[in-house]
């Protein structure tokens, strides 16, 4: 895989160094020697980049920047990560099974799938939340924690049906292939003949979608909380915008440093996803 | 042939009914999950008589299952539902719907509108000069643009435009029919939002495609029939390419609606998605019901609609179901 | 008289992220009125290359051209695009080797025929349709009036190619390249496509070039004949005399290489061994040194020059066949 990394070109690989260093934040974020990422530091509102004690500036409340950057990576990361990985594995399943299985069993599948995509991703992902974040008593609000178990699991079923329609749709180019027809008729068994053949094939796909999922997520979480649904007094990237939606001309640069740090990264998921989808679109010219 | 045309429209509604029946019905269930029950946020009655009226109304006193039911047989005559104020009267979903949804409609016909206008010219432009080191500097911009989320662009555009510069209304809707000038002044921003991220996939969709026709023997062969560049575009390279835009443009109605919900809070403009999210903080799960079916239906009848044009543009597809 | 198209110094060269890519060498070709010559090499030889940029037809940025071509009396390396691009349908035309990638997948028959019609001379829509039966007529295809809406992908490989031929020949050209027209096709109906092109020229006073990579294909159907490897012409003369008294080692190979319908069953297909040299590094001997059955020291030392064997027979090579020099190793 290191090898794939210096064969790819510079954009590639500074995408791929800026998620890692995405990584780390979200890895060991919180036991950085930074501000409180919800400390209002009452001297220094607002003040711009390279300032004495805060590297990124602060925004109107105090909150320093920076460390709300490096903070809110984690839940921004682990929001998609889970999202992304959990619903890929279910999604993918019953994709993979399903263009396997044909008949019945792919229709219902496929139709279900159909179903969930006929709704817009963001209003699908802020119905979900919507009713399941809502509290019996309207006066105490949710549990940070709630809200983000709540947004992960949302954003979970809307991912499910998108990285499950690839893998069915990649799958289906596989298994009328002649060596799964062999494996068949040699008395193989269906669990094994997925498994071996038709997995590490669809494998790549899911992968180069997967890329480009976890950017549509990152974006997802931001836009929630710019309606008011996310993790608004947790740090994450998305509230760091929607804190600013109002004070954007006290401090505006605090509205520029969550955005372009969003960007770059959904940028960075966009171009491995599509150096992916490239190798992979190589490798199946050469069969 | 035709008979094959019939078969994939019946097809085509069966699923559409499928698609509108499946979402809805999930949601419908899904609101069984909420901690809250419907009865306590929508049944405010002075007396049991009134109260069991109102369950009766709002099919709350049977099974769900055929309180659903009930529901999508007065949504098919039209019959949104109400959105109740409980305690303060009621407004009636369809009022809301015909006044909102026109607007966002026409947010939406705005932008694909500007999209494609731009980016034709710019991806056949950027197919022709591709390598080139104006092409690279364009294409990697597009690229960059097409990853940064709407809501960013809006946030800044408003925040540059509207309110550092003050050349544009940062908020605010002026409808078509009171003043031209107006509407079109509060519509520039929330458009450009929209249009800019649309553009450049747009543009490196079509892109990509106008260079793979380009390699086809058969626009060599035109090419060695003496025709003209300009007759060889329009004729022989726009055609198979544009296939993926048309598509993409509208399965990219899905994206741009859910641009328009975060887009008209930004903006302040009464439409759909506004709307919905009125409906979702205000808890009008009935209304909510209504809003996705009609969404759901909506991008059913588009998918309907590109298969028919993709059938016609490109022969090959006719009667081919999309896998 | 000039002839109807003149090669001459011809070099093509493609800048490649490897390197500089040499393609076609220091050809001369002259293609006589009236004649049809054929272009025989296997691939990577570089007579796709050459036909190609002989039209003009060779589009890219990295592309390199150099020496002079003339069709008739039209300098066409000194032409601008368009005035090139003028001489395309009326003056030349090519049919290319995959009809089904040639022809345009998603217009019909009828569409494409007229287009040139239409366009390069001046037809109305009534007079093209018609003129459209009457081609389709002349390359024998059946039943033509109800062939015009039809789909490429609705045909068959043999009509496809047919069909291509009549577009080529739609404003009656004075010169036809054929790529490869037969490749596609099997056997039965590579011989008539051959055949019918035979016919046409015959009747249009059409000359032809015939780029194969098929030595059987040439033998019957041009009058002359040169033979291309690694870009450069190493044989050259009529047909009749290459066949007879065949100067090149390479042009033996290959004569060779072909299957004979009465050779044993089980015997082993005669293959000319090794692989052509890179084309971005050109050895400094004979590029066919490397695989020749008849090398010598000499050859993989010196490039050997075109020379005449007195009777317009042009060869490259060394120790050609027949001298007693030569000893097969």
């Amino acid at each position: 895989m290191f090898k794939r990394f210096q064969q790819a070109d510079w954009f590639t690989r500074v995408s791929v160094i800026w998620l890692f260093i995405v990584g780390l934040c979200a890895v060991f974020g919180r036991a950085l020697p930074l501000w409180n990422p919800l400390e209002s530091d009452f001297e220094s509102l607002g003040v711009g980049l390279g300032s004495p004690n805060h590297f990124l500036g602060t925004d109107s409340n105090g909150y320093d920047l920076l460390s709300n950057v490096v903070v809110g990576a984690q839940t921004s990361a682990l929001i998609s990560l889970v999202s992304v990985g959990v619903g890929g594995l279910i999604g993918a399943t019953f994709g993979v099974v399903a263009a396997y299985r044909r008949g019945r069993f792919d229709y219902v599948v496929n139709t279900v799938f159909n179903i969930f995509l006929s709704v817009p991703n963001l209003v699908l992902g802020l119905t979900l939340v919507a009713v399941l974040a809502t509290s019996s008593d309207p006066s105490v609000p949710v549990s940070v924690n709630r809200r983000t178990f709540v947004i992960i699991v949302s954003l979970t079923v809307v991912i499910i049906p998108i990285l499950g329609r690839i893998a069915r749709g990649a799958t289906l180019v596989w298994v009328n292939r002649d060596f799964v027809v062999a494996a068949r008729s040699m008395g193989m068994r269906d669990k094994d003949i997925i498994m071996k053949h038709i997995v590490p094939n669809v494998l790549p796909a899911i992968y180069a979608v997967g890329f480009l999922a976890f950017g549509v997520v990152i974006v997802a979480e931001g836009a929630l909380s710019l309606l008011g649904v996310g993790v608004i007094d947790g740090v994450s990237w998305g509230s760091m915008i929607a804190r600013v939606a109002g004070d954007y001309e006290f401090a505006p640069h605090s509205l520029y440093v969550p955005a372009v740090v969003l960007a770059i990264t959904v940028i960075s998921c966009n171009q491995v996803g599509e150096y992916l989808r490239s190798r992979l679109d190589l490798r199946e010219g050469k069969i | 042939m035709f008979t094959f045309r019939l078969q994939s429209f019946v097809r085509r509604a069966a699923q559409l009914v499928v698609v509108l029946v499946g979402s809805t019905f999930l949601l419908a269930m899904l609101l069984l999950l909420l901690p809250v029950g419907m009865e306590e946020l929508f049944v405010v009655a002075v007396d049991e008589a009134g109260r069991l009226e109102q369950l009766k109304r709002l099919r709350l006193d049977r099974n769900p299952v055929f309180g659903y039911l009930g529901w999508l047989w007065d949504f098919v005559r039209g019959d949104f539902g109400p959105i109740i104020y409980p305690g303060a009267g009621e407004d009636a979903v369809s009022d809301r719907v015909a006044r909102a949804l026109p607007i966002s409609l026409l947010i939406v016909l705005y932008v694909q509108v500007v999209a494609l206008l731009v980016a034709v010219p710019l991806g056949i432009a950027t197919a022709y000069r591709a390598g080139s080191k104006g092409e690279k500097v364009v294409s990697y911009s597009l690229f960059a643009a097409s990853a940064i989320p709407n809501f960013v662009f809006a946030l800044l555009l408003a925040a540059f435009f509207g309110v550092t510069l003050g050349w544009l209304p940062p908020l605010g809707y002026v409808p078509l029919s009171e003043d031209v000038v107006g509407h079109l002044r509060t519509m520039v921003l929330p458009v450009l939002a929209l249009a800019i991220p649309t553009v450049a996939t747009y543009t490196r969709l079509l892109r990509t495609d106008v260079i793979a026709a380009l390699r086809e023997d058969y626009v060599t062969m035109a090419v060695s029939k003496g025709l003209s560049n300009k007759r060889i575009l329009l004729t022989h390279v726009l055609r198979p390419s544009s296939v993926t835009l048309f598509t993409s443009a509208a399965l990219n109605m899905g994206g741009l609606i859910g641009g328009t919900l975060v887009i008209e809070q930004i903006f302040s403009i009464p439409g759909m998605g506004s709307e919905i999210a009125l409906a979702i903080f205000g808890r009008q799960y009935f209304a909510l019901q209504s809003y996705v079916a009609l969404i759901a239906v909506g991008y059913v009848l588009f998918n309907v609609l590109v298969d028919v044009l993709v059938g016609v543009v490109d022969p090959r597809a006719r009667g081919r179901r999309n896998v | 008289m000039t002839s109807l198209l003149s090669i001459r110094d011809l070099t093509v060269r493609f800048e490649t992220p490897r390197g500089l890519l040499v393609a076609v060498r220091d050809v001369n070709l002259e293609i006589p009125h009236g004649t049809s010559m054929g272009i025989v090499g296997e691939s990577g030889s570089g007579k796709t290359v050459m036909s190609r940029a002989a039209m003009g037809l060779l589009s890219g940025s990295n592309v390199r051209r150099e020496g002079a071509i003339f069709f008739g009396e039209k300098e066409l390396t000194a032409m601008s695009r368009e005035e090139v691009r003028n001489e395309f349908g009326t003056g030349m035309a090519m049919i290319f080797q995959d009809p089904m990638t040639a022809l345009n997948p998603v217009r019909r028959i009828g569409s494409q025929l007229a287009e040139s019609l239409r366009v390069r001379l001046g037809l109305d829509k009534k007079a093209a349709r018609l003129r459209s039966i009457e081609l389709l007529s002349s390359v024998k295809i059946p039943d033509p009036e109800s062939q015009l809406e039809k789909f490429p992908f609705q045909l068959s490989g043999g009509m496809r190619q047919r069909v291509m031929i009549a577009i080529a020949i739609s404003c009656n050209p004075k010169l036809l390249f054929a790529d490869e027209p037969t490749t596609a096709l099997d056997v039965t109906v590579q011989s008539q496509i051959l055949q019918l092109l035979s016919e046409l020229r015959r009747d249009l006073d059409m000359s032809m070039v015939l780029v194969t990579h098929d030595l059987g294909v040439v033998a019957g159907n041009t009058d002359y004949v040169a033979v291309m490897y690694a870009g450069e012409i190493v044989e050259q003369a009529t047909t009749v005399d290459l066949f007879a008294n065949m100067k090149m080692p390479y042009t033996e190979a290959l004569l060779n290489s072909i299957p004979k319908i009465n050779s044993q069953s089980g015997a082993r297909l005669r293959v000319i061994e090794g692989r052509l040299p890179d084309p971005t590094q050109r050895p400094s001997g004979c590029g066919f040194a490397a695989r020749c059955s008849y090398v010598q020291a000499k050859c993989t030392a010196e490039h050997p020059p075109l020379v005449d064997a007195g009777n317009g027979h042009l060869y490259r090579c060394w120790f050609p066949l027949g001298n007693t020099i030569a000893r097969k190793q």
